[in-house]
């Protein structure tokens, strides 16, 4: 196939698309102020729990509980000068959890509001840090019991820790819970912009057919392949650019980590396609310009919102997580979720990519079928 | 807005030299080796035969064929809904016809429509040009869909741009343009690859008198250049001016086919010539009915004589040195059947239904 009058058809659509200022307002800034907006709603994506602390002593323990405390990454310390201040802290809620150490570090004192799910959770990550820090001492102890100088039981100690930070369990458990903020509002969006801006140039799609463009277009020494794949490709690149926008500057902007290079291309691609297709079909189906806007992005929302895409997928119940599974979103949610947890890969979501590329499959091919009957009429 | 429309096509003198003359040679992507002719040296630029198209009982063209010679200017004369643009849709390969065939310069327009086509500047009725794309960008377009070299594109553009008047105003969106400007460009468009037939489907239809008349005058000078045409149009001193043969088309079928001259004939060829006179108008009468070519002559009023005649407006001089010395001329009035009378004697109905 000659690709001039392809790439003639790609470079007049995509010329058109940068002129349309409205378009690119939702392709450029629209995305980003969605995933900012809903991305604080959601929480931020440190998500670390506000915990106050008030030290009378300095002597080692004590500061080895702090530096536990320092180090663990889901809690944010606050050193405080009094209890009282800490109490007030955490009725108001500013605090998650409170922490008093009195001079002779044995009995420490939690200060904790029972019915609230955030203190609990400062709890047990409070626990956690004093448990090391009991575990540290023990060891400490029984290593100068058995002889060693205390430099060389420290010493002991450093070792054994390094011993075990690299066995440490990185990531989740089994059934580990959707990310918050930016890491959940991200890949949302990029599925929700690509496929909703994708149904708005289906508009540019309606106009050309009624300008009679693409008739016209068949009267030049063009085959009529060519213009069906010079449409189509019009389209892809145009979804292709919302998602490759959203994954770099999310990733540039908001530390957004998306997984696997491979992967994430991969679930883009088949999204991409999938958002084509649609892109496709409805420019074709539809006769007037404004009827792509009209019906095209509410379509794209509805599915948004089945598929996770406006808010937490925990959210809604599970039949309507079940039912977003009839549609692409919510698999290019579950690839995308998936890919961003560490130690995943391209083979992590070969059945979504599967379940996608299907789709798109069946859209792309009842749409080109249908626009060549519909819009393309020669010989 | 500002200065006057320039006409589609400026003073040949001022115009860009290889403009319009057919260069089969340098359609690209297509070889130009000679045609496999029948019997005549050269093959009409534009030939078909047999067309016919049905939409389930409907007969939208039924039977049409005709050919086009090189730098022949060939009109397609019909009413609204007579199966003009079913034809032409047939011609140019975007309907395929349930019978018949169309040669362009030769190449069978089913069996090698890529060749075909290269050869055809087809311009739509409707404006068929993206608005959001300034007028160059427009032309670029198509010709890139034309396949023209990359080389020879911008300059080829910017004689187009002149041709039709448009070079300054080439980088204003075309949504700017206002309907004789879009129209021109619309027009452009088709000849950038140098076709060898231009078909136009009745390329004036909701333009301004200026723009219509730019139009025309670009068309005739596009046939003086050697271009063949195919102008469609109800309109029919529109027709009248610019097509050398005329087919008058009705209920998908051609029912005449001629030079203006020939189809005129049908309807008899006499004209009506209307005097006023002052003076002794008996005598003049009979001095009138002495007068050769003269058929029929009387008395319609105290100062008018209505004759009838053969070449009535050749004869005028003769009519007054007749009357000379008896009565003195004051008006005269030739009335000369039309296309417009032709087609209402062939078709029993007005163009403009």
């Amino acid at each position: 196939m000659n690709p001039r009058p392809v790439l003639a058809l790609v470079a007049a659509n995509l010329r058109r698309h940068a002129r349309d200022r409205v378009g690119l307002f939702f392709m450029v800034v629209m995305p980003f102020v969605s995933i900012v907006f809903v991305g604080m709603a959601i929480g931020n994506g440190t998500g670390r729990l506000p915990v106050g602390v008030v030290a009378h002593s300095s002597d080692p323990v004590t500061a080895a509980l702090l530096e536990e405390l320092g180090r663990r990454p889901d809690l944010e310390i606050t050193r405080m000068g009094s209890a009282d201040d800490l109490r007030s802290g955490v009725r108001s809620g500013a605090l998650a959890a409170g922490l008093v150490i009195p001079g002779d570090p044995v009995r420490l004192q939690l200060v904790v509001t029972r019915t609230n799910g955030s203190g609990l959770a400062a709890r047990s990550a409070i626990d956690v840090a004093v448990g090391r820090v009991a575990a540290v001492q023990e060891a400490t102890r029984a290593a100068v019991a058995a002889g060693a100088t205390p430099a060389q039981a420290a010493e002991y100690v450093r070792q054994a820790q390094r011993e075990s930070g690299r066995v440490a369990v990185t990531g989740g458990s089994a059934g580990a819970a959707d990310p918050r903020g930016f890491a959940y509002t991200a890949p949302a969006n990029l599925l929700l912009f690509t496929f909703i801006n994708s149904m708005a140039v289906a508009a540019a799609l309606v106009e050309s057919r009624r300008l009679g463009m693409l008739q016209r277009a068949l009267t030049a020494p063009v085959r009529r392949a060519s213009v069906l794949l010079g449409e189509a490709l019009s389209r892809f690149l145009v979804a292709l650019a919302q998602a490759v926008l959203i994954v770099v500057v999310s990733a540039l902007a908001f530390g957004v980590t998306w997984g696997d290079p491979l992967g994430v291309a991969a679930v883009v691609v088949v999204f991409a396609l999938v958002a084509t297709g649609a892109a496709l079909l409805v420019g074709t189906l539809l006769n007037a310009p404004d009827q792509a806007p009209a019906i095209g992005p509410p379509l794209g929302v509805v599915l948004g919102m089945l598929g996770g895409c406006l808010w937490p997928r925990e959210a809604s119940g599970e039949v309507i997580n079940a039912i977003g599974h009839l549609f692409p979103h919510a698999w290019g949610m579950d690839a995308l979720l998936t890919l961003a947890r560490p130690g995943t890969g391209l083979t992590a979501v070969l059945p979504q990519l599967a379940v996608l590329a299907g789709m798109a499959a069946l859209l792309l091919g009842a749409a080109l079928a249908l626009f060549r009957r519909r819009a393309l009429t020669a010989f | 807005m500002t200065a006057p429309e320039p006409v589609i096509a400026p003073d040949p003198a001022s115009a860009p030299e290889p403009v319009i003359a057919p260069e089969p040679t340098s359609v690209p992507g297509h070889t130009s080796a000679p045609e496999p002719t029948p019997a005549t040296p050269t093959p009409p630029t534009l030939s078909c035969r047999g067309l016919s198209k049905r939409y389930g009982d409907v007969h939208a063209v039924q039977d049409v064929g005709f050919d086009i010679a090189p730098g022949e200017a060939y009109g397609l004369l019909g009413p609204n809904g007579a199966g003009k643009t079913t034809t032409i849709s047939m011609l140019v390969g975007l309907l395929r016809p349930d019978s018949g065939h169309v040669r362009v310069c030769g190449v069978d327009l089913a069996a090698d429509p890529m060749r075909a086509k290269a050869r055809i500047g087809y311009v739509p009725q409707e404006i068929a040009l993206y608005p959001e794309l300034t007028g160059r960008e427009n032309l670029r377009f198509f010709g890139r869909l034309f396949g023209l070299p990359r080389r020879e594109l911008a300059g080829r553009i910017d004689e187009v741009l002149d041709l039709v008047g448009l070079g300054g105003r080439a980088d204003d969106r075309l949504k700017t343009y206002s309907g004789g400007m879009k129209r021109r460009i619309n027009i452009g468009t088709a000849l950038l690859h140098r076709p060898e037939v231009l078909i136009l489907d009745e390329p004036t239809v909701g333009v301004d008198p200026q723009s219509r008349k730019a139009i025309l005058d670009g068309v005739e000078h596009l046939v003086g250049e050697g271009m063949s045409l195919l102008y469609t149009s109800h309109y029919m001193e529109e027709v009248e001016r610019v097509c050398d043969r005329v087919a008058i088309i009705d209920h998908g079928r051609i029912i005449a086919e001629g030079t203006r001259r020939e189809l005129i004939a049908l309807v008899g060829g006499a004209d009506k010539v209307e005097l006023s006179l002052e003076g002794d108008l008996e005598t003049a009468l009979a001095k009138l009915r002495a007068v050769e070519g003269v058929i029929e002559a009387a008395m319609t009023g105290a100062t008018s004589i209505r004759l009838l005649t053969e070449g009535g407006r050749h004869l005028l001089p003769a009519l007054i040195t007749a009357v000379d010395g008896c009565a003195t001329v004051t008006a005269t009035q030739v009335i000369e059947p039309d296309l417009e009378a032709t087609f209402l004697h062939l078709t029993g109905s007005t163009l403009r239904d």
